[in-house]
């Protein structure tokens, strides 16, 4: 309608003004200090910077894991600052998908209950179509026919797989990926990197990948450098 | 090592929480228990010999001959009586201890607080306490005793005295005499007695008497004491638990300290002395609140209660001693196993990314002894049921059961995560996904969850066990009571017959549902050529009474007391013939010796054999079912002064109100075992809190709410505490059938085993309700972690 929400329909997430401090006085640390961002819907974004960067704490703010100090942040057109525990958590199980660096899934779950695992916390009925589905994207991945295995007894590679399954089913607005490749080795890495760009260009899936690798920041289709709470650069 | 050993001290003191609670709680058990027996011998020695001060000697439990020998020779006999005394105004008390006052000053042992003692019969004191309360006071008239043998007596003094001989009235000798049977604790000698007799001078008496009461307040002790074991082992599991998971937590640390250089033998010492650490604080403190406990209880009895003989606190060193070793041993021991874990520890551990926790379940092994010691247990228990010899097969059902018990907590692991899983699945048709995800939680470390479970089995199974035994057992005794006492309340005239508006007044008393007069005459038997007046009452039918006591024709019923008025072995009597007589007329009646209350009972047609003109010989009172049996007691015992009055419901009541005591002081014991096995399951949940940080918080990211996550860590407590309580309900049962088919048939020959649904389904739901409290703080503190805050832990 106005001019101000072009950008949200084109920008699948967006921070203006974003700072995040932790502590007071002197122990105070400024982890972001006034941070604007766009995040291009149907890319594959990676932001990369050194570790204690802040680059962690963007993705948190940005998939709504912690609040800013101040600033504001809008996912899917959804303005998150104005929104309680219950509401952000509820956002997040709609429109937000995560792959972390280890500990992804659950011990005690199978790979494919950990797959299903968002759509029950929704309490969604798991059908036969979200069945198939999920069958579908573990299949594509690789790893359909370890379903039935406990995460314990899956490899790093294939834990990595069944988060981004995980991540994929509930077909979020943004999939957030926090050094994915961080415990595998080059091969398996190059596998699951490459797994996630097919799903931005194949399923026009939205992915946000923070990294520390320049190996793996080159899969991405943009790349945000963030260095001391500041975003240094980005290329395209 | 030291700085490392105070350094985890102090890092991980809050991680002990539930091990001190543990120990603190059984210690101070024992310490109570020493001093409550401690109050209670002072307070029962204090003034024992006050009535020897005159006497040369003594003998203890007289016979009726020796009484009379030693008191002829100007001895006198520690006796007492329970009496119905009253005033003219009211009753005060339906069973009041009566003792004996001597006119002679030498035996005048109770203190003098007003008036004076007595100089003849028909004068009483009584006690300066009884009398405050019951606002009696110097020249008030009180009559004691039922019936003929009743006697009116003036108070002329009021007095103290040591609580072992302390009664609430005091009268002459020659009156208790009139009395049935007068209880003679000891006659005590004015001048050196017959060793034949069991004569003992004072000094030997009282050491002797002392010994013995010394024995009996012991045994109370000792009983007490098996539940400060229970609590006891019941602290092994927990601790052990405790200790597991924590140093589970803590693998990592003491692989660090290996590869650093240290040895295993420094490791295993450094945790070694943390336990002993622990467990020396968490005694001590144990003996801090157990004596805190122990003055505090006993001000409290001594402030409420004025008569109650306690006296001061005096905590024994060897009680304390045992205490505090007990304590710390059991902390030693039971932080073995896990520490003994450690030995297998590499220092490549810490370089490896943690695993987290030890998450094999049972070996083969564990599973198959427990097996096998479920099903001979269970095996041995079945036998037992079959012994002929009551006391031997209740040993081996004793023994049955521990072993059945042993096999079911070697069974644990596979058996309690199964039963979670199956309970989960039940409870996620309702709760949804937290319960799944409660359940897999339960399931995901068979042992520990195994572990909480067992300590909380440990007090649920005895409880229930001791719930349906005793259900069992008070079923049958209160049937037999009412066997006995069928009757609420009975006026039994004794010679006269009781006058014809009794039966009316009484129908007219508050609490009375009914009152019929039961139509009787004095008969009379000969017995070695003389008449013995026997006063006969017809039954009638009805429901006056608790079931119908209507005599056969030509049958008499009695008790052996009223038999032995005029047969040779009163208890062998049943089926010898005698024949009644009345004026000119008799009629022959076969004996039926049994316990019932009041007179002899014949049909209405042998009555009328004897008699064309019956009286009331009696009057049966039926009373509502909530009135106060003693208080209608002293109403209608005024109706009619010289009727003895026989209380059945007040008998029935008491008997109730022991068996009632006595479950629920046991079930108030093992309740502190449960305490504590809670204290356990809330001490693993918020260890596993602590341990699950990063999945809660992959959770949440997820999109699990704070109360989904809320509801999920409940739902783990609340299955794991209601599969303990319905495992150990189903053992306390299938525990207190084989206890009670032995006791059934030949001690409590009509008893039927008779579960108490109702307070098993309490338990139950006792159970999970705790389980659901020992949540709140470790699921606060899980919810307190946010998302981003949670991912970043290790």
């Amino acid at each position: 309608m106005t001019q101000t929400s072009v950008p949200t329909m084109t920008a699948a997430a967006r921070a203006v003004g974003l700072t995040k401090t932790y502590g007071k006085g002197a122990t105070e640390v400024h982890a972001l200090r006034g941070v604007d961002l766009e995040i291009r819907r149907g890319a594959f974004t990676a932001i990369m910077g050194p570790s204690g960067s802040g680059k962690s704490t963007l993705m948190h703010c940005l998939a709504g894991l912690d609040r800013p100090t101040s600033g504001e942040v809008m996912v899917a057109g959804q303005p998150l600052q104005n929104l309680d525990d219950d509401q952000l958590t509820v956002f997040r199980r709609e429109n937000v998908g995560f792959v972390f660096q280890a500990f992804n899934l659950l011990p005690m779950l199978t790979a494919g209950q950990n797959i299903q695992l968002p759509l029950e916390l929704a309490g969604k009925r798991v059908t036969d179509e979200t069945r198939a589905r999920a069958q579908m994207i573990a299949d594509t991945l690789g790893i359909g026919k370890r379903l039935g295995h406990k995460p314990s007894e899956l490899s790093g590679g294939q834990q990595q797989r069944v988060a981004i399954a995980r991540a994929l089913v509930t077909q979020p607005a943004i999939l957030f990926a926090d050094e994915p490749t961080g415990n595998l080795d080059s091969e398996t890495s190059a596998e699951v990197l490459d797994h996630l760009r097919r799903s931005v260009r194949e399923l026009g899936q939205t992915v946000v990948m923070v990294t520390h690798e320049a190996s793996a920041a080159a899969y991405a289709d943009e790349v945000v450098t963030v260095k001391d709470g500041h975003i240094e650069g980005v290329t395209r | 090592m030291r700085t490392v050993l105070f350094a985890s001290l102090r890092t991980y003191a809050r991680r002990y929480a539930a091990a001190v609670v543990a120990v603190v709680a059984a210690v101070a058990l024992i310490v109570v228990t020493n001093a409550l027996t401690s109050a209670t011998k002072s307070g029962l020695f204090a003034g024992i010999d006050a009535p020897f001060r005159n006497a040369v000697g003594a003998v203890d439990l007289p016979t009726e001959e020796v009484t009379q020998k030693y008191t002829e020779k100007g001895g006198w006999a520690l006796a007492a009586s329970m009496q119905p005394v009253r005033t003219d105004k009211a009753m005060l008390g339906q069973e009041v201890m009566v003792g004996a006052v001597s006119t002679e000053k030498r035996w005048q042992w109770q203190e003098l607080e007003a008036g004076r003692f007595p100089t003849r019969a028909g004068e009483s004191v009584v006690d300066a306490n009884a009398a405050k309360t019951n606002k009696v006071a110097i020249g008030d008239t009180l009559r004691v005793g039922t019936g003929e043998s009743a006697v009116e007596t003036t108070v002329v003094g009021l007095v103290d005295a040591p609580s072992m001989w302390s009664s609430p009235v005091y009268v002459t000798w020659p009156e208790m005499q009139g009395w049935k049977n007068p209880y003679v604790q000891a006659v005590l000698t004015a001048g050196t007695g017959d060793e034949a007799d069991k004569w003992l001078n004072t000094d030997d008496y009282l050491t002797e008497l002392q010994t013995q009461l010394n024995k009996e307040v012991n045994v109370v002790a000792y009983m007490v004491l098996i539940f400060a074991f229970i609590a006891l082992f019941v602290s092994v599991l927990v601790i052990t638990n405790t200790f597991s998971i924590l140093f589970a937590q803590r693998m990592r640390d003491f692989a660090l300290l290996r590869a650093m250089g240290a040895t295993k033998r420094q490791v295993l010492r450094s945790v070694r002395r943390e336990a002993l650490a622990l467990g020396l604080l968490a005694s001590v403190l144990g003996l801090v609140v157990g004596a805190v406990l122990g003055w505090g209880i006993v001000a409290i009895v001594r402030q409420l209660a004025e008569t109650a003989p306690l006296g001061e606190v005096a905590l024994e060193w060897p009680w304390l001693l045992s205490a505090f070793v007990l304590g710390t041993l059991t902390t030693l021991v039971a932080s073995w196993l896990p520490t003994r874990r450690l030995m297998r520890l590499s220092p490549l551990a810490a370089l490896r990314p943690q695993e987290g926790f030890d998450v094999r379940g049972a070996g083969m092994f564990r599973l198959g002894l427990g097996v096998l010691g479920t099903l001979a247990g269970i095996g041995i228990i079945f036998v037992a049921v079959g012994w002929d010899d009551a006391q031997t097969g209740m040993l081996i059902v004793l023994v049955g059961c521990g072993i059945t018990f042993l096999g079911v907590m070697l069974l644990g692991p596979a058996l309690v995560p199964g039963l979670v899983r199956l309970a989960g699945a039940g409870l996620a048709r309702v709760a949804g996904s937290p319960a799944k995800l409660a359940a897999a939680n339960a399931g995901r470390n068979p042992k520990r969850t195994a572990a909480t479970a067992a300590s909380l089995l440990v007090g649920v199974t005895l409880t229930t066990g001791v719930l349906t035994g005793m259900n069992t057992i008070r079923a049958a005794t209160l049937d037999e009571m009412a066997e006995q006492h069928p009757i609420d309340i009975a006026l039994q005239a004794e010679s006269e017959p009781l006058a014809d508006s009794v039966v009316g007044d009484a129908k007219a008393v508050p609490g009375v549902a009914d009152a019929v007069a039961v139509p009787g005459a004095l008969a009379s038997v000969e017995a070695e050529g003389k008449p013995v007046p026997v006063p006969v009452v017809a039954p009638p039918a009805g429901d006056i009474a608790l079931r119908d006591l209507t005599v056969k024709p030509g049958t008499m019923v009695l008790s052996p007391v009223a038999a032995s008025a005029f047969v040779e072995d009163s208890f062998e009597a049943s089926g010898e013939k005698v024949t009644l007589t009345v004026g000119d007329r008799t009629a022959t009646v076969t004996l039926d010796v049994r316990e019932i209350d009041g007179a002899a009972q014949i049909s209405a047609a042998t009555l009328r054999e004897l008699t064309t003109d019956p009286q009331t010989y009696a009057v049966w009172v039926r009373a509502d079912a909530g009135a106060d049996p003693e208080d209608l007691a002293g109403t209608l015992g005024v109706l009619a002064p010289d009727a003895e009055l026989i209380n059945g419901k007040a008998q029935r009541a008491w008997v109730e109100l022991q068996l009632d005591v006595f479950t629920w002081a046991v079930i108030g014991l093992l309740a502190i075992s449960v305490l504590i096995a809670l204290a356990g399951i809330a001490n693993t949940l918020g260890l596993s809190v602590l341990e699950r940080g990063r999945e809660h918080a992959l959770l949440r990211a997820l999109g699990l709410t704070k109360r989904q996550l809320r509801r999920t860590l409940a739902a783990e407590a609340v299955l794991l505490s209601a599969v303990a309580a319905v495992v150990g309900t189903a053992l306390g049962v299938f525990f207190a059938w084989g206890g009670s088919e032995i006791l059934i048939g030949d001690m409590l020959p009509d008893a039927r085993f008779d579960p108490p649904v109702l307070q098993l389904i309490g338990v139950v739901v006792v159970a999970g309700v705790a389980g659901l409290v020992s949540c709140v703080v470790p699921s606060k503190r899980a919810t307190k972690v946010s998302p981003a805050e949670g991912l970043a832990l290790d």
